[in-house]
């Protein structure tokens, strides 16, 4: 009897192997300092990209790259970390991109003098953190699918209050920020806003803060009974990637000069994050970043060679790619943090 | 144990229902610091939800639970867990993708929730507890492994190593032999009567009545959610009552 369970558990060992290993050295270099001073050296050479003559045009796609790792990441700290898939995570960015826009614009509010952009920035990340604990509260109390469908729910709720809210936020018609173009300082700002967003969530998951967001992730009872405060570790990581977020949106705001509700409350927005993780690596630190990058390229690449058909294109190669490589890219190469959606979705019943 | 001692962990007339179904009824017991007990009795007898119950995974319907004298009755079970009160589970719960020894870095944390500790790698006193209880459960060559790989008796000596990490004071272990094979049963008995006499106290629910008997000084008997019997082990198993319900003769 004991020898055929350890039969089988063998065999379950075995299926549990990753196709690829990363080469152990490689991984330890990815997880310590050497993959933090890499991501140091990789971020000065951006810094000095704009000095090879670079066009505007190519700042711009740069700092929308940034955009994008900052949201994946961000929404990695939440969804892969500690395993609250979040469908309504744009909501953060739609809050900071109004909070920007109201700011900068001050007549909905009767502001004299307007807020100027570097005063309005962090208040679009406040704003945004804020409502991330308000919301947080009731919502990181369900479980799994619970969760991701309340932050659906919100992310929709928020969209017509934002339209409701007509005296405020400009209600369908939307607000008109100040356009002022200044792609070079864009580009800076939002790498320095992605370097610091991805330093942190390294910080965050070599620190007991982060293991903790894992443990949580892996088995929220067995962590609370092992004296884990989950609900305040909860809060305070959807309170850091919304703050992000936030911040991001309303970057997003001014740069875009326009913002109505169904541009900034959009759920394509969160499933852009949500693929990018997944793509990556869910739960891993370089993950994100690299999904980000390949589906911004890959969405280019299809786009020039399989214009009309470019998005079934993508959908199916998506599908192929969570069909195969439910832990992404990192996941599949043997990297030990990640984790695969499924999993995740599927955590309510194991709530208890 | 003498009833002057102020009980380490004390519940009065724990009620607990499932709807109409009353899983734990009435049931009165005291835990005195440096006893092994057991508590024993049928399937859904109510063993594992008084478990719950004292370690604040369920919450309580009727009655009162005092921890080193202090009222626990409506704490969360991170600080019942953080005043030294850890506990396996019947089916073992680790992080099954975490190393071994990360699994037990993680179970020890909390012992300093300053801000600055909890924004840095765990120590590297923290590593070598960890070391140092995975060789005392024979499990240490073991370490870098994912705990998910491991075989379940294996399993079962980490949780209770994650159970020692912060050095608790008492710990309540739900079948800690289940599904482990008779030589591992010898390493865990053994382990466990090695952290009783220095200092660990154990409340223990078990099927197997010999690990009982051999190991504790006192055994109370769970029925239909209600307390049958208590006693030595050996009053236990003389006990027509028990033995009528629980025995089946």
């Amino acid at each position: 009897m004991a020898t055929e369970r350890n039969q089988k558990e063998n065999e379950a060992r075995v299926k549990r192997k990753p196709l690829i290993s990363i080469p152990a050295p490689v991984d330890s270099l990815l997880a310590g300092w050497a993959g933090l001073a890499l991501w140091l050296l990789l971020l000065l050479l951006l810094a000095l990209y704009p000095y090879t003559g670079v066009s505007s045009v190519a700042l711009f796609v740069g700092s929308q790259i940034f955009v994008l790792v900052t949201l994946a990441s961000n929404w990695n700290l939440i969804g892969g970390m500690t395993g609250y898939v979040d469908f309504g995570h744009a909501v953060f960015f739609g809050i900071g991109a109004y909070i920007m826009g109201i700011l900068v614009t001050g007549s909905p509010l009767l502001i004299s003098p307007e807020w100027g952009f570097w005063q309005a920035l962090p208040a679009s990340g406040v704003a945004a953190a804020l409502f991330a604990l308000l919301i947080g509260l009731p919502t990181l109390r369900l479980k799994g699918p619970y969760f991701s469908i309340a932050m659906l729910g919100t992310l929709v709720a928020m969209r017509e209050v934002a339209r409701v809210l007509r005296p405020i936020t400009g209600g369908g018609v939307g607000l008109n920020l100040p356009p002022l173009l200044n792609r070079l300082g864009d580009y800076y700002l939002m790498l320095a806003v992605m370097g610091l967003v991805v330093s942190i969530i390294w910080w965050i998951q070599r620190s007991e803060f982060g293991q903790s967001l894992i443990a949580i992730r892996e088995d929220e009872i067995g962590a609370e009974m092992r004296g884990i405060n989950t609900t305040l570790h909860k809060i305070v990581a959807f309170m850091i990637a919304a703050f992000f977020t936030g911040t991001v949106g309303g970057f997003w705001a001014w740069q875009n000069t326009y913002i109505d509700p169904d541009v900034v409350f959009v759920e394509a927005r969160t499933v852009e994050m949500v693929m990018m993780s997944m793509l990556g690596g869910l739960g891993t630190v370089w993950g994100p970043p690299l999904g980000a990058v390949v589906i911004y390229f890959l969405q280019d690449l299809l786009w020039g060679s399989l214009f009309g058909v470019h998005l079934v294109a993508l959908g199916v190669l998506l599908v192929v790619i969570v069909l195969f490589m439910p832990e992404g890219i990192l996941g599949t190469l043997g990297d030990r943090s990640s984790t695969s959606l499924g999993r995740l979705l599927s955590r309510v019943g194991r709530s208890k | 144990m003498t009833s002057d001692q102020q009980p380490l962990l004390e519940g009065h007339t724990i009620s607990k229902y499932f709807g109409g179904l009353a899983a734990v009824n009435n049931v009165d017991f005291a835990i005195y610091r440096g006893e092994i007990v057991g508590l024993i009795g049928p399937n859904g007898s109510g063993k594992t939800t008084l478990f719950d119950c004292l370690s604040r995974l369920q919450n309580i319907d009727n009655g009162q639970v005092f921890f080193k004298g202090r009222d626990v009755t409506r704490a969360r079970p991170y600080q019942v867990a953080r005043m030294g009160l850890t506990r396996t589970f019947q089916s073992v719960r680790v992080y099954r993708k975490m190393t071994v020894l990360r699994n037990m870095l993680i179970s020890h944390q909390w012992r300093d929730t300053s801000i600055l500790r909890m924004l840095q790698p765990s120590h590297a006193s923290t590593a070598a507890r960890a070391h140092q209880l995975l060789d005392f459960l024979q499990i240490g060559h073991l370490a870098d492994e994912e705990a998910g790989h491991l075989s379940g008796g294996q399993r079962r000596l980490l949780e209770i190593g994650m159970a020692l990490m912060p050095d608790p004071d008492i710990l309540l272990l739900d079948e800690a032999t289940s599904g482990v094979n008779p030589t591992l049963i010898e390493t865990i008995k053994d382990r466990i009567r090695t952290l009783n006499e220095q200092g660990k106290t154990f409340l223990l629910i078990e099927h197997n009545i010999n690990f009982i008997a051999d190991l504790c000084s006192r055994v109370y008997v769970l029925n239909y959610g209600e307390k049958l019997a208590e006693g030595t082990p050996q009053e236990i198993l003389q006990n027509e009552a028990v033995i009528d319900a629980y025995f089946g003769a």
